[in-house]
């Protein structure tokens, strides 16, 4: 019988070792000697392409892009949206669908496998750092002089500091991001506006506020928990994510969902760890003091988001964290069987932080595979995601579609309204076609990004003056950009994984009164072990490299 | 969902007659018929359950009113999912995957394991090894989109049926049934003239129903799931297994909500749509299994015990 004998098994290893070693190349993202030169890439490109120009390529073109399909509207190739596109530029899209709930797998692995389509939309950053060092994807910042729409809207909107924000270590960036004109805050919390009424309370404006209501709540209902939240399955945070969002931006912290382990500090001009910051213990002691006082259902952070709205749709609790969708979709409609029962999302509480509002203005973007760049139509692809993506024609087409079809009226005189028979999200709720399943306008793959008042036009009045309220807020700058190396983003995501685990259950055993806050020093000490200092420090000198290259 | 079957004691009637007169006996069945019980309640609470929301509104479910009875009882949501075209289109998909793949999984696994029940092959310890290895090791996630793409089984049938054609779990219990087989009966079919397909043919398959039967329900429940392949190697949603458009739809619905996600993405898919389209997904593999069952336990067992 043969035998796989063990000298067998080195010789064959080291075989296959060798062969993977010969088959790795070294690649320097972004250092392309040929970048500049398009001679030959120009196939089926306008001469003279500019703002306010519809693009038409030249000849009949065909590029290949990734599709997300949306269960609520699953991809379908024959969509008025496709047919229309290619009347209006010429340009044929052959999707590759993937559905949503697997997406960025697949992102992962065509790439990887160096079969990627030309356009991979929906990349959320900082997705597109895993593809940089590999050289799979372009450094689109190369060329912007070819998309004159997306140059504007950042020079017009001021977003340069957005944008800084997708830099990688060399300077350049490789995400097309979408951009909002103003920061956009959907997500705040939804009070039961009947509840409050009969009990004569006011709609809260502050954190403060929050809290007094909660205890005239608790008060009035004492067997009840007068909140009980949800979001609590979504990383990064130890749960009740979107509360802690919202919460420690009042406090000019990161924590929840948009924990990041750094923050700016203004005052000393560097990061410091998040996790340790003075106002994330405030932030936390705030939150103590609800859960203590019976205001905060300590379930919050750890149940199902079913088992929050159950509790909401059957009156056991009257606060939940909300965004305009969730209103709409599950908490009005589950209270529809409540005689008497209204909701609404109030204005995000003010907190010490002042009426400020902080966030990027950058929605998710699009990845152009490196293959594409050696397609002689690469130009005229370009200009195509150019018009698409960044235009003002291409917004309003890509969101509601055809003027006298699909929609009639104007956004910017707030004319706009639905036709008639077209229905979407609670809008025109009588038309009998959907926008996005019968025509395949407002899909999340092309439709995100552009001014305030074509993103007012998708609201209802209410959510409309939800956004109104904190358009009238100052926004905080974004801090400054610190790229970090293939090597230290490896270190700090090591570090990082023991340190997020470790901040998220502290913050919890703070929170529900299970350690005591007089043990706060104790716990910073215990992240410095956990390398926290050296990871600010990593981040502080990557700020200062940055600074000194690029300014 | 593995079976369960508790089957009586084989003996003369005396024997039986005096085991069961045993005071031991009749704590035993009293125990294994509580326990049994319960093993039973907990499997089929969330299938009745399931089956309760399918037909219940959506506000019944979302206010947690639906437990084991349909709360405003209604067959809406069946009617909604039943006529949208994809959802039959992936159906028919997912069976004819399911039949493909089970029948090319059954004829490799059967000749790779008869192959391997013969002692005397030469180089068995390698053919084996070879099946054991995969077992243990893969070739990982992007070399193997890169194999199936290179072979140009990307968008076909084949991207599905191919790669997992055969479970080396499978073969290795059928290996071992194979084994278990006197060798007197091959012996005389020699004699008798009949070749080595002719003996696995006319001989070895007809004797070996049980963990052939085992097999096509191993094989066919885990086509019927499978859902990653399809995924991975299909592009176009008119080739995908209702698996995959069952996953969108549940996975999309809870992974919608991330801070900064557009709000598209948080697009809830209703509750009792999402129950509609599990319980048709189920009950075609789950009518199939009673009829499989009797020869699941003596399948595997067979197997198993060789002596």
């Amino acid at each position: 019988m043969d035998r796989f004998t063990r000298r067998r098994f080195l010789a064959a290893t080291g075989g296959i070792t060798a062969l993977a070693v010969a088959g790795c190349t070294t690649h320097t993202p972004g250092s392309d000697p040929d970048a500049g030169n398009l001679s030959g890439n120009k196939a089926g490109a306008m001469d003279k392409f500019a703002v306010g120009d519809q693009f038409k390529a030249t000849q009949p073109l065909d590029f290949s892009i990734m599709m997300l399909s949306n269960p609520s509207y699953p991809y379908n190739a024959h969509w008025p949206f496709f047919t229309d596109l290619q009347k209006m530029t010429n340009v044929n899209l052959t999707a590759t669908v993937v559905p949503l709930s697997d997406y960025n797998q697949k992102v992962g692995v065509v790439l990887g496998a160096g079969d990627a389509p030309m356009i991979i939309p929906k990349t959320y950053h900082p997705a597109e750092q895993a593809f940089v060092s590999s050289g799979a994807i372009l450094p689109v910042s190369d060329y912007l002089d070819l998309m004159p729409n997306f140059t504007a809207s950042v020079n017009k909107w001021h977003l340069q500091g957005d944008i800084d924000q997708l830099r990688q270590a060399d300077g350049k960036f490789y995400l097309l991001s979408g951009l909002h004109q103003d920061v956009w805050l959907d997500y705040s919390i939804a009070v039961r506006t009947d509840i409050l009424q009969q009990h004569g309370l006011a709609l809260p404006r502050t954190w403060d506020d929050v809290t007094s209501t909660l205890r005239a709540l608790k008060a009035a209902f004492p067997g009840k928990y007068p909140m009980s939240d949800r979001w609590s399955s979504t990383p990064p945070g130890p749960g009740a994510n979107s509360l802690l969002a919202i919460l420690s931006a009042a406090y000019n912290t990161q924590a929840g969902w948009n924990y990041q382990h750094t923050t700016w500090d203004q005052r000393s001009n560097r990061f410091v760890y998040t996790g340790a910051m003075d106002q994330y213990r405030q932030m936390c002691e705030f939150l103590h003091g609800w859960v203590a006082d019976g205001l905060l259902d300590p379930e919050s952070f750890t149940q199902s988001d079913t088992q929050a709205e159950q509790k909401f749709a059957n009156s056991d609790s009257f606060v939940i964290s909300a965004n305009a969708q969730e209103l709409v979709n599950t908490y009005q409609k589950d209270l529809a069987g409540t005689p008497g029962a209204t909701v609404r999302k109030i204005a995000v509480p003010i907190g010490p932080a002042g009426a400020v509002k902080v966030g990027s203005r950058l929605e998710n973007g699009i990845m152009i595979s490196s293959s594409a760049r050696k397609s002689k139509n690469f130009v005229a692809m370009m200009q195509f995601i150019d018009w698409l993506w960044y235009s003002d024609a291409g917004h309003l087409f890509a969101k509601w579609g055809v003027p006298g079809v699909t929609y009639t009226g104007d956004v910017n005189k707030g004319t706009f309204q639905l036709a008639p028979n077209v229905t979407w999200a609670g809008l025109n709720p009588t038309g009998k076609q959907n926008l996005q399943v019968t025509y395949g306008f407002f899909n999340g793959v092309f439709a995100y990004g552009g001014s305030t008042a074509l993103l007012n036009s998708q609201f209802p009045p209410e959510e409309v003056d939800f956004q109104k309220a904190m358009d009238a807020r100052r926004t905080l700058p974004l801090p400054p950009p610190a790229p970090l190396n293939a090597q230290d983003q490896q270190q700090t995501t090591l570090w990082g994984t023991t340190l997020l685990d470790y901040v998220n259950q502290q913050t919890l055993r703070f929170i529900l009164g299970k350690r005591p806050l007089s043990e706060w020093d104790t716990y910073v000490s215990e992240l410095k072990a956990k390398n926290s200092d050296r990871y600010v420090d990593i981040v502080n000198k990557a700020h200062q490299t940055f600074q000194q290259k690029h300014g | 969902m593995v079976a369960t079957e508790s089957r009586p004691v084989h003996g003369t009637p005396a024997v039986r007659a005096k085991i069961s007169a045993g005071r031991g006996n009749r704590t035993f069945r009293i125990v294994n018929g509580v326990v049994l019980t319960c093993v039973l309640v907990v499997t089929l609470y969330p299938f009745v359950n399931l089956l309760a929301q399918s037909f219940s509104s959506e506000q019944a479910i979302a206010g947690g009113h639906v437990n084991l009875i349909p709360h405003g009882f209604n067959v809406t949501t069946y009617r909604t999912v039943m006529s949208d075209p994809t959802f039959w289109v992936n159906y028919r998909n997912t069976v004819l995957y399911t039949v493909v793949a089970t029948a090319i999984a059954m004829v490799l696994t059967t000749c790779y394991a008869y192959v391997l029940s013969k002692k005397h092959l030469r180089g068995r310890g390698f053919l084996i090894g070879v099946a054991l290895f995969t077992m243990f090791f893969n070739g990982g996630l992007i070399p193997n989109y890169v194999l199936v793409n290179d072979l140009g089984l990307r968008n076909s049938l084949w991207a599905i049926v191919l790669p997992n054609a055969i479970s080396v779990f499978n073969l290795l219990v059928m290996k071992a049934f194979f084994e278990s087989m006197p060798s007197d009966l091959e012996e005389a079919a020699v004699i008798d003239g009949l070749t080595t397909y002719g003996i696995l043919l006319r001989i070895v398959l007809p004797l070996s129903k049980a963990v052939l039967a085992t097999m096509v329900l191993f094989y066919a429940v885990s086509f019927w799931n499978s859902w990653f392949s399809a995924f991975l190697y299909l592009d176009h949603n008119n080739l995908f297994p209702v698996t995959v458009y069952l996953r969108n739809l549940i996975a999309g619905a809870t992974t919608g909500a991330n801070e900064g996600a557009s709000s598209d993405t948080a697009l809830q898919v209703a509750a009792n749509i999402q129950a509609v389209t599990i319980v048709l997904t189920v009950v075609p593999i789950l009518t199939v299994y009673p009829f499989v069952q009797r020869y699941f336990v003596s399948g595997v067992l067979l197997g198993a015990v060789k002596g």
